[in-house]
């Protein structure tokens, strides 16, 4: 949960504090620009959001210690790291803050091992909690370990990095659209890693991104900055999907992104299957062998929800579920339906009306098998 | 008249003492040039470079009246001190001009990711900036060798021609043509071309390889 107040930067800390893993109210002015930011990040995954120059990297920076604010606090597990009285800054390099660059700032006089050790060679004994074999092995490393990061592709380079910062383990993870450099095939792969690393690892992350459907998939949390301050914060679904926000990041379809295992891969005139947790979705033919993973990406747009199990439709998945959220954004409403896993579905206000659709309702998801694209995931181990 | 080894050695004394005094200043105003945001860039570039546009003589009789007798450091004229002193002055510009390029260089987010990695300045300067800035820190440290070994119009009015304690190469060679001793002059003449030769040869053999900055080592990075 991101505090919006901005009243009282400077206020005195309030002691014990359980909800945030990092707390923040500061400000710093470099030449036109001024940042004025208070916010509070928790044990999971934030999304950072806003259009260039809305101060997404400044903030990063600040916090991984790399810019110094001018006045106000940074807190991290309880600890300042920052304080404008009594002066308090702690410098980068005892902060343990991971920080994961756009193209990943790789060393190119190191190979790809040296590249994770260096951070991990400077932790402290007690504090090195993550094993380094286990991130190469879950970031699919071992086999580039002597290679040289000029011979890496950009979806090799991203990993290196975000292997590099876990090394250290670091006590929050900073990443700088990670993703920017990569193209859509890759996206996917990176994506369900980082899923992994929160999921196994449980380091808290926050994430700068541009797109709705990368947040939507991976951020429980998500603050909004333009022009140095923030504009909304809270749940990604209820944030990110208003109108007045949405129009200031890249203009995308918003894109359920779900992972899952080949059942059946199909071919010329039959459709395949995806496990996705414990339902089966019918898909196009999957060019990818039995039990590969895949990400199944589905538009919320093209999702009908029923409330009650329909039957003679030429739609092939019906897939029942529940209502977990609906959250009004701008003219429609955005329905979280939990089928294992939340699966965004846009409607109309008149639809939710019509139907008078509430929480807790159960509902069925219907959608063609040709709505459904597949991406690339990430090999397991 | 001194042996050609005792002028030979004395020539590289004065060179090796004259790197250790540039060296270190180049580098610190190089660095400083390259990452602060100085309000006095312009008026430091401007003095540091001051050397490369005045006549050598002019730095000598500068040098002269700081370190004579009714100087501030009296005493110091007329040793070899001074004549290291005169030629570290002369190559500064020199190293700190390369040293600004090498360093330019390197990508600050390089050193920003080993801060947050854990390393400290001076560890990120050990094992980031000087390793990816080596080539073109090489060049800077030839080029100033060789601008110290050549040096004459400084050394000659601040430290003087005093056999065995100033008599550098270039003073060796000039002593000689005025006593007419050709044949000793030459002498002095292949083994100062020898020097720059082989200097030459080794920084062309540097650029060559990767580059006077190391730039073949500057990924791409976005803004």
């Amino acid at each position: 949960m991101a505090s919006d107040a901005l009243n009282s930067p400077d206020s005195p800390g309030t002691g014990l504090d359980t909800t945030g893993v990092l707390r923040f109210s500061f400000t710093r002015t470099q030449g036109e620009f001024s940042l004025e930011v208070a916010g509070d990040f928790g044990p999971g995954i934030t999304a950072l959001f806003g259009p260039s120059g809305s101060g997404k990297t400044t903030l990063l920076n600040c916090l991984a210690g790399l810019f110094k604010p001018d006045d106000g606090e940074i807190v991290l597990n309880g600890t300042d790291l920052y304080r404008g009285s009594p002066k308090t800054f702690v410098p980068p390099e005892k902060r343990r803050i991971g920080l994961v660059f756009q193209d990943g700032a790789l060393f190119p006089h190191m190979s790809v091992s040296g590249n994770i050790m260096y951070g991990r060679a400077r932790t402290p004994e007690p504090d090195r909690r993550v094993d380094v074999d286990h991130v190469v092995e879950l970031l699919g490393l071992r086999p580039l370990m002597d290679r040289s990061p000029g011979s890496l592709s950009g979806g090799e380079r991203q990993r290196v990095a975000i292997a590099r910062a876990l090394a250290m383990s670091p006590r929050l993870l900073l990443l700088d659209e990670p993703m920017a450099s990569l193209d859509a095939r890759l996206r996917g792969v990176v994506l369900s890693y980082l899923r992994r690393v929160h999921a196994d690892l449980g380091i808290p992350m926050v994430y700068v991104s541009h797109s709705i459907s990368e947040v939507l998939a991976l951020a429980e949390d998500a603050l909004v900055l333009s022009g140095g301050r923030v504009v909304a914060s809270g749940r990604p679904s209820r944030v990110l999907l208003d109108p007045a926000v949405g129009g200031m990041v890249r203009d995308d379809p918003v894109e359920n992104l779900l992972d899952g295992r080949v059942i059946e891969p199909g071919g010329m005139d039959s459709s395949g299957r995806v496990k996705v947790g414990a339902i089966e979705i019918i898909t196009p033919p999957i060019d990818r062998p039995v039990d590969a993973p895949v990400i199944v990406a589905l538009g919320a747009e093209e999702i009908i929800l029923a409330t009650e199990k329909p039957s003679g439709l030429s739609a092939r998945n019906v897939i029942p579920g529940s209502i977990t959220d609906l959250d009004p954004v701008g003219d429609g409403v955005y329905a979280t339906v939990d089928i294992g896993v939340p699966v965004l579905v846009a409607l109309t206000q008149g639809a939710v009306d019509a139907l008078s659709l509430e929480q807790g309702q159960d509902a069925y998801l219907v959608f063609k098998t040709s709505s459904i694209k597949l991406l690339d995931a990430a090999p397991l181990g | 008249m001194s042996s050609d080894l005792t002028i030979v050695l004395l020539s590289l004394r004065v060179a090796a003492v004259a790197m250790l005094i540039a060296l270190p200043i180049g580098f610190g105003l190089s660095w400083l040039l390259v990452r602060k945001q100085l309000r006095g860039r312009f008026l430091i570039e401007a003095v540091v470079s001051l050397p490369l546009a005045l006549p050598p003589v002019v730095i000598g009789y500068g040098l002269l009246i700081l370190l004579g007798s009714r100087g501030p450091f009296d005493g110091l004229a007329f040793t070899t001190f001074a004549a290291s002193l005169a030629s570290a002055i002369v190559a500064l510009p020199l190293i700190v001009r390369t040293f600004v390029v090498a360093l330019e260089g390197v990508d600050p987010r390089l050193e920003l990711a080993a801060r947050s990695l854990g390393a400290g300045p001076w560890r990120v300067l050990m094992t980031v900036t000087i390793p990816l800035a080596y080539r073109g820190l090489l060049a800077g440290v030839l080029i100033g060798s060789v601008r110290a070994l050549s040096e004459f119009g400084a050394t000659i009015v601040v430290a003087g021609n005093i056999p065995g304690r100033t008599q550098t190469v270039p003073l060796g060679i000039f002593t000689r043509i005025q006593a007419g001793d050709d044949q000793a002059a030459v002498r002095l003449v292949v083994v100062s071309i020898a020097l720059a030769v082989a200097t030459l040869i080794v920084h062309d053999l540097l650029l060559r390889r990767g580059g006077l900055s190391g730039r073949r080592h500057r990924a791409g990075f976005g803004a």
